[in-house]
């Protein structure tokens, strides 16, 4: 490849050769239009070893059944919602379903408070319209139109950001799986393959609930935060090394102890008790997810590498701690207070931590 | 000598999987096939007494047999609709053929120590066909059976292969095979040889898959008899309980339970129509709408569709629990596991409820509190009894726990009698015995053999449900006044999970004085103070962090709650606390002091606790009432907080009237003027008389009294006591 390196490479380009092998290696029944067997795409998302040997990276750590479930749900031609607080990994699983299933990930609807029908129906070229009245060829397709044309998964970021009522332009397409273009008087049918994998998130404010009509024609699967200490410890410390990496960071990756330190802090305060079970706490009303746990570590990093030793230490962390778990000053000021006293304190080997913890509190 | 003999042909052998519908389907169908002249059943032959009852009664129920003598020993030998010995039992009574028990008797079973543990994973021995399903990779065993074992059409054929397999699993498995195993089926040979004296035709033996290989063949008789010798021996009284699938996923009686046991049920009501997994989603979408939770048809439809791809995927014949649930959740719950839960109880555990007939023997709970009041010599009485009892001796101390637990099982036989005070071992009951308690007591039985044991269920199942600090603080008293260590520590828990929760710093504080009680006499009952101690502190820690918060910008009437919560509070610290939590409330009772838009009445009263304490000298407390009264609002609220209920103490305490005395002779006159009213309605709380007292103080002290000391401004006082006069003159 000559071409310049871009920021940030789409999974199928990134993962090229793992795909290539998977679908190679794969003797499975295909659905129609898919690049390999739902089997293999499992495969893909949470790795594994092909008989010839190639090693397959782990895209996604967690729950083998839910993944089983996401690509079952598109084995049957439903739509997939993949529903969870934020940071749980739902846009990365459904770019990689995606880019395993179609071969395509970039078929993507994003979802704001600005998306518009056409953003999901089709719009028109204007300049053509004008010039030689409507035509098949003056209309621009979306790439929810180019999915059903060619069969193949269309991602939908953010459903619940768009307005209601884009929202529920989805509802002909999922159910009918046809795209009426009345100037036309024609119909765009979806071929075998198409099928929309959608994510939502339902904690932050700001969205517009779905309707239970629209709701009713996707399978829901929640994503949980990590489920162990040690998932969740392996997750923050890859990302953010990989950050690091991309983002030229002159301190070293964090030592494997304060990134541990910070995930539970995360976990404990997301469960509302401590890993022992022995003391219960107030949970603080921000999300705490595995990628603020990300962002607390990179942030760290740029903190010690631009301003400290390099090295990572308590005081790089409080900071990022503090703004990440108190995001209303009251309520979250107390549950961190309560934290700090009844269980960073009481870690022997967690003093420093406290004393910056509190110095920032005063 | 002889040699072992084979089982003859005439004996069909079913090994079977307690409560797998699968195993169910073949025992009746072998049933039916070789019409046996006799029926052997895996379970003690002690309860073969009770086996005519069969026919009254409506699974799931237990047999329950106990030691006469010690109803504690007891254990429960559960049967659902889809159990195999059920099938066999009914089956034999409907076609008039004997059935016995032929295990090991209970009378030596009862003897062993309770063998499971919940923690272990299920053993082979406990669940050989379970264990082979895993093996082959499968997480329902019921699914392996459907899918791999039963496509096998002659009943027959199916009991030779499950023998078969159990032969090759013990081999692997023989660490399994303890003692206990190897007398039970010492017993179980006995048993056979006597059945097949005693008939002519078939026998058919139904008993867990694991046993099989080792009945295959008959050892000499001699051998099994001196395997069975000295065993104990003891009188053994059972009945037939009403039991509930949720029991039934407990592990209970022998071997672990079902974890699915409404699944079960639904596969073997199905069985013959085929149709499981369709009905089942039918049936879920139903128990979702009775919630008035939207599932329609089209998404049971999609369900099926998405629970047969699972099974497509994972390579699997048909779906099975695992690929509906997931199903169920992605299409007809949205994701949300709140309904699926629903489902899951109502579903795949159930909430059938057996029946018992009437013509049922008593209850162990029952025999047990029967036993109880013949120890304790407490005859039930119908007519009202007055008793006293000392903690102190042992009987009466029993005796308080007997009441106390039957009180928490519903059954009040004695009301504790509150309006005499007799100290911290002592204790006043009324003792009155109505019918109905029998009824309570029935009730009561399925969370125990003994008084003890339901108690010791219904508390820790209180204190699991407890919601609010209050319950929990109620809940733990009862458990320390009932004296079961393992409630104690539940409601214990419970506390500390309720008290995280509570975002009322004064529900925290005012769970504290009757923790505070607890404390101080759980030593007499048994209970080590300080793990109440422990929760206590905790308690105060958090609502002491709350306190200063809750007290900000309330109105009146939670106002009053805080002042009562801090007084409450203050009390149960000095009682019950260590000198750590004393600061730790003290810094809190600082910091509500500080705050300046507290509300005035706890506010006040955290002033006159801090002085109290001589955390505040009078000199800060002179400030503060001072600025309380500078500030228009809220300044009667400070007063009346700071003086109320010590009309008494403000008379007899030289230093507090000292305070009061120095900041209303600090004031300058334009102030003092301000500040009467507010000193008219603080004391206008304390009674007349106590307003006499305080005036008589008043003119004492200015008579030169014991206050005098150093400084001493004869006019200051002239005005000071002219103006109480006038104060407290109205009253007077």
């Amino acid at each position: 490849m000559t071409t310049e390196p871009v920021l940030r490479p789409a999974a199928e380009q990134q993962y090229a050769a793992e795909l290539a092998a998977l679908a190679a290696a794969d003797d499975r029944p295909r659905p129609p239009r898919w690049r390999m067997s739902p089997q293999a795409v499992v495969t893909y998302v949470l790795g594994g070893t092909l008989a010839d040997g190639t090693v397959i990276t782990p895209k996604y750590v967690g729950d083998r059944r839910l993944v089983e479930v996401a690509v079952g749900t598109l084995v049957t031609d439903r739509a997939l919602l993949l529903v969870g607080v934020p940071g749980t990994a739902k846009s990365w699983l459904s770019e990689h379903i995606a880019a395993a299933v179609s071969g395509n990930s970039m078929l993507v609807v994003q979802g704001t408070a600005g998306t518009g029908e056409d953003q999901v129906r089709y719009g028109w070229n204007y300049a053509r319209l004008i010039a030689e009245g409507p035509s098949e060829a003056a209309v621009v397709a979306s790439p929810v139109m180019t999915g059903m044309r060619e069969g193949a998964v269309v991602r939908v970021e953010e459903l619940t950001r768009m307005p209601a009522e884009v929202q529920d332009s989805f509802i002909t397409i999922l159910s009918e799986k046809t795209l009426p273009i009345p100037e036309l008087g024609i119909q765009v049918q979806a071929v075998p393959g198409f099928t929309v994998i959608a994510t939502a998130n339902d904690r932050d404010r700001g969205v517009n609930q779905m309707s239970s009509a629209l709701a009713r024609r996707f399978n829901t699967v929640v994503l949980p935060p990590p489920a162990t200490e040690d998932d969740e410890v392996e997750i923050v410390s890859a990302r953010a090394a990989q950050l690091g990496r991309a983002l030229q960071l002159p301190a070293e990756p964090p030592a494997l102890e304060e990134v541990r330190r910070v995930v539970r802090i995360f976990r404990e305060l997301r469960n509302g008790s401590t890993v022992d079970g022995r003391t219960q706490l107030k949970k603080p009303s921000g999300s705490l997810s595995t990628a603020e746990a990300i962002s607390v570590v990179t942030s760290g990093m740029a903190l010690a590498g631009h301003f400290g030793s390099g090295t990572i230490t308590a005081d790089e962390l409080a900071s990022g701690l503090l703004g990440a778990v108190v995001k209303d000053r009251v309520s979250d000021t107390a549950a961190w207070q309560e934290y700090l006293e009844a269980v960073v304190k009481e870690r022997a080997e967690w003093r420093d931590l406290y004393r910056a913890c509190q110095d920032l509190v005063g | 000598m002889a040699r072992d003999q084979p089982l003859p042909t005439r004996v069909t052998l079913l090994g079977i999987r307690h409560h797998g519908p699968g195993s169910a389907r073949m025992v009746a169908a072998a049933l039916a096939a070789v019409r046996p002249e006799v029926v052997l059943i895996e379970g003690p032959p002690e309860g073969d007494a009770l086996l005519p009852h069969v026919p009254d009664l409506t699974p799931p129920v237990a047999l329950l047999l106990h030691d006469e003598a010690e109803p504690a020993r007891a254990a429960f030998w559960p049967f659902a609709e889809f159990s195999p010995e059920w099938r066999a039992m009914t089956w034999a009574h409907a076609n008039g053929v004997p059935v016995r028990f032929f295990d090991l008797p209970a009378a030596a079973s009862l003897d062993d120590p309770e063998p499971e543990s919940p923690d272990d994973e299920p053993k082979a021995a406990v669940d050989p066909l379970g264990t082979l399903a895993r093996a082959a990779g499968f997480d329902d065993p019921e699914r392996w059976w459907e899918d791999v074992v039963e496509h096998h059409t002659d009943p027959r054929d199916l009991a030779e292969a499950v023998a078969e397999a159990m032969g090759a699993l013990r081999e692997e498995f023989a660490d399994q095979v303890d003692a206990r195993t190897l007398r039970r089926e010492a017993a179980m040979r006995q048993n056979v040889r006597q059945a097949l004296k005693d008939v002519e035709g078939p026998i058919a033996v139904v008993a867990g898959a694991w046993h099989v290989p080792a009945l295959r063949t008959l050892p000499p008789a001699s051998v099994d008899a001196a395997a069975l010798k000295g065993l104990p021996r003891r009188k053994v009284s059972g009945t037939w309980v009403p039991w509930s699938h949720g029991r039934l996923a407990a592990s209970s009686g022998y071997g672990a339970g079902v974890a699915s046991p409404g699944w079960y049920a639904h596969l073997w009501e199905c069985a013959e129509r085929g149709d499981a997994v369709p009905r089942w989603f039918a049936k879920a979408c139903a128990v979702l709408r009775a919630e008035d939770l939207p599932a329609s048809t089209a998404s049971a439809v999609e369900a099926v569709r998405l629970a047969d791809a699972l099974a497509a995927m994972r390579g699997r014949p048909s779906p099975g629990l695992s690929e509906v649930m997931e199903a169920a959740l992605a299409v007809l719950c949205g994701g949300d596991a709140t309904p699926l839960r629903l489902v899951h109880e109502q579903l795949v555990v159930g909430e059938r409820l057996g029946e018992v007939g009437e013509d049922v023997p008593t209850s162990p709970l029952a025999a047990d509190l029967a036993r109880l009041q013949r120890r304790l010599r407490m005859p039930a009485g119908a007519a009202v009894k007055q008793v006293r009892f000392d903690l102190r001796k042992d009987t009466d101390r029993e005796r308080s726990k007997l009441l106390r637990r039957l009180e928490v099982l519903d059954v009040p036989w004695g009301t504790p009698d509150t309006t005499r005070t007799l100290g911290t071992f002592a204790e006043a009951w009324q003792l009155q015995w109505r019918p109905e308690f029998a009824v309570a007591l029935a009730v009561a039985a399925r969370h125990g053999t003994t008084v003890e044991a339901a108690a010791r269920t219904v508390l820790i199942t209180r204190a699991a449900a407890a919601t609010r600090v209050v319950d929990a603080a109620e809940a733990l008293g009862q458990a320390v006044g009932c004296e079961i260590p393992e409630a104690v520590a539940a409601s214990r828990q419970a506390l500390d999970r309720c008290a995280a929760a509570a975002t009322d710093a004064l529900e925290l504080l005012s769970a504290l004085p009757d923790l505070a009680t607890t404390v101080r006499y759980g030593s007499v009952r048994g209970t080590d103070p300080e793990l109440l101690r422990v929760a206590l502190h905790g308690l105060l820690a958090r609502g002491a962090v709350g306190l200063p918060l809750a007290c900000r910008g309330v109105d009146e009437d939670t106002a009053e709650r805080a002042v009562r919560a801090v007084e409450g509070a203050d009390d149960a610290v000095r009682l019950a606390a260590d000198d750590e939590h004393r600061d730790t409330w003290q810094r809190a009772l600082r910091a509500l002091v500080a705050m300046p838009d507290a509300h005035g009445l706890p506010t006040g009263r955290a002033t006159r606790l801090l002085w109290e304490t001589g955390a505040l000298d009078s000199d800060e407390v002179a400030t503060r009432l001072h600025r309380a009264v500078s500030l228009a609002a809220g300044a009667t609220a400070f007063v009346a907080g700071f003086l109320r209920g010590s009309a008494a103490l403000l008379t007899a305490d030289p230093r507090l009237f000292g305070v009061v005395d120095e900041w209303l002779t600090g004031l300058s006159g334009a102030d003092f003027a301000a500040a009467l009213p507010l000193l008219r309605r603080a004391v206008g709380e304390f009674s007349p008389a106590e307003r006499r007292m305080l005036g008589d103080r008043v003119k004492g002290s200015a008579a030169g009294g014991a206050v005098a000391a150093g400084d001493w401004d004869e006019e200051l006082a002239a005005r000071l006591v002219g103006h109480v006069r006038d104060l407290l003159g109205a009253g007077a």
